[in-house]
């Protein structure tokens, strides 16, 4: 199980922008958010990951932040979907169908 | 007691033990050096230093105003390493002949720093095997049989065991599970980015400047990496060293174990010592070891000398063990002084009795006793010619 894990460790790095994508889309969200959203999952991450992703994102304008105050502690960012990310995560889902058709299709008898 | 840092986390002050701010300071900078080039690098640290700061103040509580080591060293666990995102993506438009310095990035594991600790999950005893093999990533079973080796030779492997199960930690944590057989450790890491970063300085072979430029660069980067190696190295040795006191200091007197340990491992080396001395006598008796005759041309205080050096060679590994425990005595005076008494009796005594044993039932032992002024002349004499040469 552990090599299989190892194994897709690259996949699971590459999908990790898609998967910020998807949880930012839901709803304006904080860092620890999405990191409680994917802690269940096998995409589980790190503040150490999430934050140089999240800049390189809004660096390529696909995500946004304003500040908000938090009931307790400092103001925290929020972060929601721009135009261009809304559009770049359809692109994706959509690029993502496919991918997950073909893995379906692949390697079955044609049918008779 | 423990001397406190105060520091100042994104507006935000904390006091923190020394060794946690040490770590915490080691983290930041790699996490620095891992952003360098990012336009938004001072962004992103400082989000990092505000998740840090979060996460000190869930631990703060009316009576609890100090960060320790233990709790700087979970939060940054808990944070992970810090990995600039825009490496990947930045490797494709360059084109195929940035392909040599991307592939080995890529290769990278995300995760913990890798450190050693013990895995109880298919542990035969206490996970040692199985900690070392996850940490050198070489399988458990080639580990198992070096230590069973180790054990039939001179019974090291077993003692080298049961101070490894005392000294590692033992993976209970998710996160310290995780750097059991996490990423690279900073000296692999260094090791990789020296070699990464030979294949970019080839590159400019033949262009002055962009060499001298990239060997400026390397230099630079390198120095960092020292350094990151040097806390490493220094984080470790701190911990080995705690767990170390927490077993084994504090302990007025040495548990019962000792007085069995210290003459067990003194009978060991006697007993390697006797194997020398026996060999060292068929030698100058017979002129040959075991059977085995010198090599034509070498005298025969040479011999002595390589017979020596290789039983020294097995008997200081005993010797460091022996000292270990005198060490691990908690450092009394007294009790060790015991235990170096102990020791020497059970030494002397071992080595008196085969000496007389040998001398009264060996006409061998007689013939070396006697042959061994002259060979001692022979060999000051060679020494003596062998110097007037020069």
């Amino acid at each position: 199980m552990s090599s299989i894990n190892e194994k897709f460790t690259p996949i699971r790095k590459g999908l990790l922008e898609f998967l910020v994508l998807k949880i930012v889309s839901a709803d304006k969200v904080y860092v620890a958010d999405i990191l409680r959203e994917l802690s269940g999952t096998e995409f589980a991450t790190q503040e150490g990951t999430l934050y140089p992703l999240l800049s390189k994102m809004r660096r390529e304008e696909l995500v946004d932040y304003e500040w908000k105050e938090s009931e307790a502690g400092p103001p925290r960012k929020y972060y929601q979907l721009t135009a261009k990310g809304r559009e770049q995560l359809r692109e994706i889902s959509e690029y993502w169908q496919q991918i997950s058709a073909t893995v379906k299709s692949l390697g079955q008898k044609p049918a008779q | 007691m423990n001397k406190v840092i105060i520091i100042n986390l994104n507006g935000n002050a904390y006091q923190l033990e020394e060794n946690g701010y040490e770590a915490l300071r080691a983290y930041l900078d790699s996490a620095a050096r891992r952003l360098e080039g990012n336009p938004d690098r001072d962004e992103v640290i400082a989000d990092i230093e505000q998740a840090i700061a979060d996460k000190f103040r869930a631990l703060m509580g009316a009576s609890k105003t100090v960060v320790a080591t233990r709790e700087v060293e979970g939060v940054i666990a808990e944070m992970g390493p810090v990995e600039d995102a825009s490496d990947t993506p930045a490797a494709g438009p360059k084109g195929a002949a940035e392909a040599p310095r991307a592939a080995p990035d890529a290769g990278a594991a995300p995760g913990p720093a890798r450190r050693l600790y013990r895995i109880d999950d298919g542990a035969m005893l206490a996970g040692v095997c199985n900690g070392i093999g996850a940490y050198m990533n070489i399988d458990v079973t080639i580990v198992r049989i070096v230590f069973v080796a180790l054990t039939l030779a001179y019974g090291a492997g077993a003692l080298f065991y049961i101070i490894m199960a005392i000294l590692i930690p033992s993976a209970v944590t998710s996160a310290e599970r995780a750097a059991a057989s996490g990423a690279p450790s900073t000296a692999q890491e260094f090791i990789r980015r020296a070699r990464a970063g030979y294949y970019e300085g080839m590159k400019t072979f033949g262009d002055r400047r962009a060499y001298r430029e990239w060997r400026r660069n390397f230099k630079n980067e390198m120095r960092g990496w020292k350094q990151d190696m040097k806390r490493e190295i220094l984080q470790n040795k701190r911990q080995w060293a705690c767990n170390w006191h927490r077993h084994w200091g504090g302990r007025p007197y040495p548990f019962f174990g000792w007085w069995f340990a210290v003459p067990f491992l003194r009978l060991l080396s006697a007993l390697v010592a006797v194997v020398c001395l026996f060999s060292l006598v068929s030698l100058l008796a017979t002129g040959a070891v075991f059977g085995i005759l010198l090599p034509a041309g070498i005298p025969v205080w040479a011999g002595l000398i390589i017979l020596i050096v290789a039983f020294q060679m097995i008997a200081l590994p005993l010797k460091f063990m022996r000292h270990a425990m005198y060490y691990g005595s908690g450092y009394d005076p007294v009790c060790a002084g015991w235990l170096h008494f102990w020791n020497a009796v059970a030494g002397l005594g071992f080595i008196a009795v085969v000496v007389w044993f040998a001398s009264r039932h060996s006409a061998q032992v007689h013939e070396a006793i006697r042959n061994l002024p002259h060979e001692i002349h022979s060999a000051v004499d060679s020494v003596r010619r062998w110097w007037a040469r020069q």
